[in-house]
């Protein structure tokens, strides 16, 4: 066989069997990451969850809260202030009652310019006391922060946050044992104060220029450790949910997540990871391990989803971003009958959480930024689940290693015919590097789409419809470009090499942002990826991988899930209200937070679909 | 391909390049992709010369503080364009770009051309059934439109000019010098090599292969009647390589020397020139004790910076010494003997050992000699780790700045992260190289050993061990 450019067979054995079985690896591979993935969430593989951080001492001293009182009356003549100014947040109303307590308090004002229109901004205003430390320097501070929501708002009243915030803000005034600054802010508008609030504190801005103008802040405290948000509903707490997922789906310290759990299990208050408290919480029945795995699963499938999606569940999930650890609490409710967690409880969980993050002596950095949870106390670190999207990522670097050996031609005996194959190969290497070239500038082009169609098109449709109108015109324009040029079959092969390495290094590079994204698109594009070329099924092969166009397979999943939760409405109209509204909020996420979702799937994922498309159209044909 | 095909495709390829290049500056990339450190190091980086210009222009020497790390030659070059030519720098940074794009192009000409007559000298060398893999016309005229492309196309580059850094002009006088190498012109090849080195002073290697290009280039024309004996002592006959110790020993001896003085007259004159600029010789520590002592740990595409902060200050000076070593002299006697026969080869690979091991190295380094090798494109079929080069640049390339933002500004991530990158991009380039080499070993084996019952059976395999 092959003398002096491959060693002989015997000589590589294990790459000789890889290419030969590449098709049988292939599946068990990509059958094999799945069922790693989905077993993740089992007692053998996940652990129990512990304290890596030995200054936080959680729950070691006594609480000493007893405002609660103070925060009942707060809450009653809050509630008075939101009636009698609907829409508008009660600063002076707030301002005052910082001033009462003896904090330092400001106001900040933002603009946000709408990104998709010329001239449309809102403005708003955020309120922050500072606590200034008594026995430090003001280097370190904590933010405990609400978001105010007025009566007119889609989202239940928080109320009973500000209140507490003001109370604790009261009890901690008295204290002398803070060596770190605590910033109480209170935010209008939901996560665009908050992003505001930051970028002013950090004088930096993470979206694009020019939307939103976060201006400045007074007055500033030292470096943020970390931020506890709080969504309280009512003062009758039924269980806290304890919202972790943050913006491009970053996840705050496994310790801040521990300490909190930990802390309300101290004080007794409910709490639960997405609404849904731990396996055998309420019952005490014989534990089943396919029960307690499939509990677990689902909870796991709940992070997975909220956090693939990129969009923070809470404003803690702007502090991400900012290498600010924080989590959100947010208290449901108690409808039904039994003992509700009272102020008392919550403000002794949120005083106890400030008194652990004030003895941290370094910020947080033991412990793990990358897992996954699967109940309050179970984690899953990333050494135990990056192997399933390596594995299913892999495959396509399997696939690749088969086709480019197969494009040698190993049938052929001699050196010389081969050194003739290589040099024929090689003849293609420019039109394949141009169409690679062509296709992400194909995809940069796609990502000013959406300005440039809203900005121009607006004469015909909303801001809005005109994105999607210049979305879809261009995605389709795309879609038949290949019609125009002919490749050398040779080409397509090494154009289908470059799109499966492609594909497997944004799925690669993804898993480290955000594992639950990379899961979801492995799991969906690596068969299609793998099924794209082959010389039977032509049709279903490129109907397949047209399916997985992202603007289309985005299309169908809302349309799916409109038909599943909407089943009365008319369908079609509700789901294309409902697309466009997902394709504004993902622009306007990327324009104003920085949100790397559109970018990502514009400038990265379409140019490697539409390699592969040019592979699935012309392929051996 | 005619002759006006080749010129319609160069013209394309410029005003493609250009557009893309305007296109670029204009954008909003500019700013991030000059603040990242794979393209802009402290060596580099026009925020520096800014700085360094500024203080130079106060009256303050720049080299006194540890904020400018140019030549004080490139000072009075930055600070005159900053002075008359701020609203055309990234003008001038494009067509800078751009004459390196030419002359590489020109460069590959003449290589191929050079390659084709050694080809015609050889070719009773080879056998006859490796006819089809000799070199075409064909090759002739399309490699160095790939090089070409390879250079204004390759992202590294771009990245390089839109971030406005100095190696933009020391890619210039790189690209000049191999030009003039090939051209076998001796005072520019030197003039452009002691810049290089006055800026970036690895490229000092390339002296070795410039003094063999130009050796052959004046080698005089073989005589065989006449047996010229040397007239050189016999000590110098014994230590010189076999190669040399033939009736032209005196010759290379000669214009080796020349070369070598050449250079080293011009260095040590930009040298004193320098001083004379800066009013001592301050910027001597500044600039070269800077490369070699290397203070400054941000890290980088290299492999310093993550040593360097890890390992215990008392070896500090011995691990200094290991790894300049590494980059500068260990492989530079060894690839000289092997590839003597084709300094261009030694010169690239030099480049690239250097870009690779370098104290700072930055991408336009590497891009630079990425575009030097479809010179080589005939022997790109007798790669051996093409796949997993191919596979781990697509792959580093993105996982680097990922993880770099996981660390730097996420917080999530550590300094290993980045640096496993960054070792996995440096062991790509390495099995880089070293396939390079071993392909061109295997070809000019291929032509010359093979008899054809070896060649078309089953026999003997070549791989490096």
């Amino acid at each position: 066989m092959p003398v002096l450019l491959d060693p002989p067979e015997g000589c590589r054995r294990p790459t000789y069997l890889m290419v030969k079985h590449h098709l049988k690896l292939e599946i068990l591979m990509y059958l094999g990451g799945l069922i790693w993935f989905l077993a993740l969430p089992s007692d053998h593989i996940q652990s129990a969850s512990y304290f890596s951080e030995n200054s936080l001492l959680p729950g070691l001293v006594k609480g000493g809260f007893v405002e609660d009182s103070y925060a009942k009356t707060l809450l009653a003549s809050l509630q008075d202030e939101i009636s009698s100014h609907p829409t508008q947040m009660p600063y002076s109303w707030l301002l005052a009652q910082f001033r009462q307590i003896g904090l330092d308090v400001y106001t900040h004002n933002f603009t946000v310019n709408y990104p998709l229109s010329r001239d449309l901004a809102y403005e708003g205003q955020n309120v922050y006391g500072i606590l200034r430390a008594p026995r430090g320097s003001s280097t370190e501070a904590i933010v405990l922060s609400v978001p105010f929501r007025g009566s007119k708002s889609v989202h239940p009243s928080t109320a009973a946050g500000v209140a507490l915030i003001l109370a604790i803000a009261k009890f901690c005034r008295r204290q002398k044992y803070w060596a770190k600054d605590l910033i109480f802010l209170i935010t209008e508008h939901e996560q665009l104060g908050a992003q505001a609030w930051l970028e002013a504190y950090h004088k930096t801005s993470s979206g694009r220029d020019g939307v939103l103008m976060s201006g400045d802040l007074v007055s500033r405290g030292g470096a943020i450790q970390a931020a506890v948000n709080l969504e309280l509903f009512s003062d009758r707490i039924s269980h806290i949910d304890v919202k972790i997922e943050g913006l491009n789906g970053q996840l705050p310290n496994l310790d801040l997540v521990n300490l909190v759990h930990m802390l309300c299990n101290k004080e007794g208050v409910h709490h639960t990871f997405h609404n849904r408290a731990n396996y055998g919480d309420r019952e005490y029945s014989k534990v089943d391990p396919y029960k307690t795995w499939a509990y677990s699963l689902r909870t796991m499938l709940e992070m997975v989803f909220a956090q693939a999606s990129g969009v923070p569940n809470g404003n803690h999930g702007l502090f991400h971003r900012f290498g600010i650890e924080a989590v959100t609490l947010t208290g449901y409710r108690k409808v039904d009958r039994g003992s509700p967690a009272t102020f008392y409880q919550v403000g002794r969980v949120l005083e106890g959480i400030l008194r652990s993050l004030n003895n941290l002596l370094e910020r947080f950095h033991q412990s793990y930024f990358f897992y996954l949870l699967s109940a309050t106390d179970r984690y899953i670190s990333i050494g135990v689940y990056i192997p399933a999207v390596g594995l299913m990522a892999s495959t396509l670097l399997l696939r690749a290693l088969a086709v480019w050996r197969s494009l040698q031609l190993p049938s052929l005996q001699s050196d010389k015919e081969k050194l003739m194959r290589a040099q024929e190969i090689s003849n293609c290497f420019a039109s394949v590097g141009l169409t690679v070239l062509a296709a992400h500038a194909l995809g940069v082009l796609l990502l000013r789409v959406p300005v440039w169609s809203a900005l121009y098109i607006t004469s015909i449709a909303d801001s809005s419809l005109a994105m999607v109108v210049g979305l879809v015109a261009f995605t389709t324009l795309a879609i038949f470009l290949p019609v125009l040029k002919s490749m050398h079959s040779d080409a397509i092969l090494l154009l289908y090499v470059i799109g499966l390495i492609e594909l497997a290094t944004i799925l690669l590079a993804v898993s480290l942002h955000n594992f639950p994204l990379a899961v979801i698109c492995s799991i969906v594009f690596v068969p299609f990826a793998l099924f794209a070329n082959g010389r039977k099924l032509r049709l279903l092969r490129i109907l397949g991988w047209l399916l997985v166009q992202p603007l289309l397979l985005v299309a169908l999943l809302i349309l799916g899930y409109t038909s599943i939760h909407f089943p009365d409405d008319p369908i079609i109209a509700k789901a294309i209200h409902a697309f466009t509204q997902a394709l504004t909020f993902s622009f306007v996420d990327y324009a104003v937070y920085g949100n790397w979702m559109l970018s990502v799937a514009t400038t990265f994922l379409f140019p490697t679909w539409f390699v592969l498309w040019i592979v699935v159209l012309k392929g051996n044909s | 391909m005619g002759s006006s095909d080749t010129f319609k495709s160069l013209c394309l390829e410029y005003g493609f390049a250009l557009i893309l290049r305007i296109w670029l500056y204009n954008s909003e990339f500019k700013a991030t992709v000059s603040g990242r450190v794979e393209v802009s190091t402290p060596i580099n980086s026009w925020k520096k010369v800014t700085e360094g210009v500024a203080l130079y222009k106060d009256g303050i020497n720049p080299y006194s503080g540890d904020m400018f790390h140019e030549s004080p030659v490139g000072l009075v070059i930055y600070s005159q364009l900053i002075d008359q030519a701020t609203p055309y720098l990234s003008a001038i940074f494009i067509i800078f770009d751009l004459l390196t794009g030419h002359l590489l192009y020109l460069t590959a000409v003449e290589y191929m051309k050079h390659l084709m007559r050694r080809q015609n000298e050889d070719k009773d060398e080879y056998s006859e059934e490796v006819k089809e893999l000799l070199l075409t016309d064909k090759d002739v005229k399309r490699q160095p439109l790939y090089v070409v492309a390879a250079y204004l196309f390759n992202p590294y580059i771009l990245f390089n000019t839109v971030a406005q850094t100095t190696t933009v002009f020391s890619n210039f006088c790189l690209a000049a010098s191999f030009f003039c190498m090939v051209k076998g012109n001796r005072p520019v090849v030197c003039l452009f090599l002691s810049l290089a080195t006055l800026q970036s002073l690895y490229p000092i290697v390339l002296i070795v292969p410039a003094a063999i290009c130009i050796g052959y280039h004046t080698l005089p024309p073989v005589n065989k009647s006449k047996s010229v004996t040397s007239k050189l002592p016999k000590i110098y006959q014994k230590i010189l390589p076999r190669a040399l110790q033939s009736t032209n020993s005196d010759h290379w001896v000669r214009s080796m020397a020349a070369t070598i003085g050449l250079f080293a007259a011009m260095t040590s004159s930009l040298l004193v020139l320098s001083c004379y600029i800066s009013g001592g010789w301050e910027f001597v520590h500044s600039v070269y004790g800077f490369m070699l002592l290397v203070p400054d740990l941000r890290p980088n595409i290299g492999l310093f910076w993550y040593f360097f902060t890890e390992m215990f200050e008392h070896f500090r000076l011995l691990y200094l010494w290991a790894f300049q070593m590494n980059a500068l002299v260990l492989y530079l006697l060894p690839l000289s003997l092997r590839t003597r026969r084709d300094p261009v080869l030694l010169a690239a690979t030099l480049t690239g050992i250097t870009a690779m091991f370098k104290s700072y190295p930055s991408l336009g380094d590497v891009g630079f000699y990425l575009a030097l090798l479809p010179m080589w494109a005939h022997i790109f079929p007798y790669l051996q780790q093409g796949f997993i080069v191919l596979a781990a640049f697509i792959i580093t390339s993105v996982l680097g700045p990922t993880v770099w933002h996981l660390w730097i500004y996420a917080r999530s991530a550590n300094a290993n992260f980045y640096f496993g990158v960054g070792l996995a991009f440096a062991i790509a380039q390495i099995f880089l190289i070293t396939d390079i080499l071993l392909s061109y070993t295997k070809r000019e084996f291929i032509l010359r050993q093979v008899s054809g019952s070896v060649f078309n059976g089953k026999h003997r395999k070549l791989v490096l061990a």
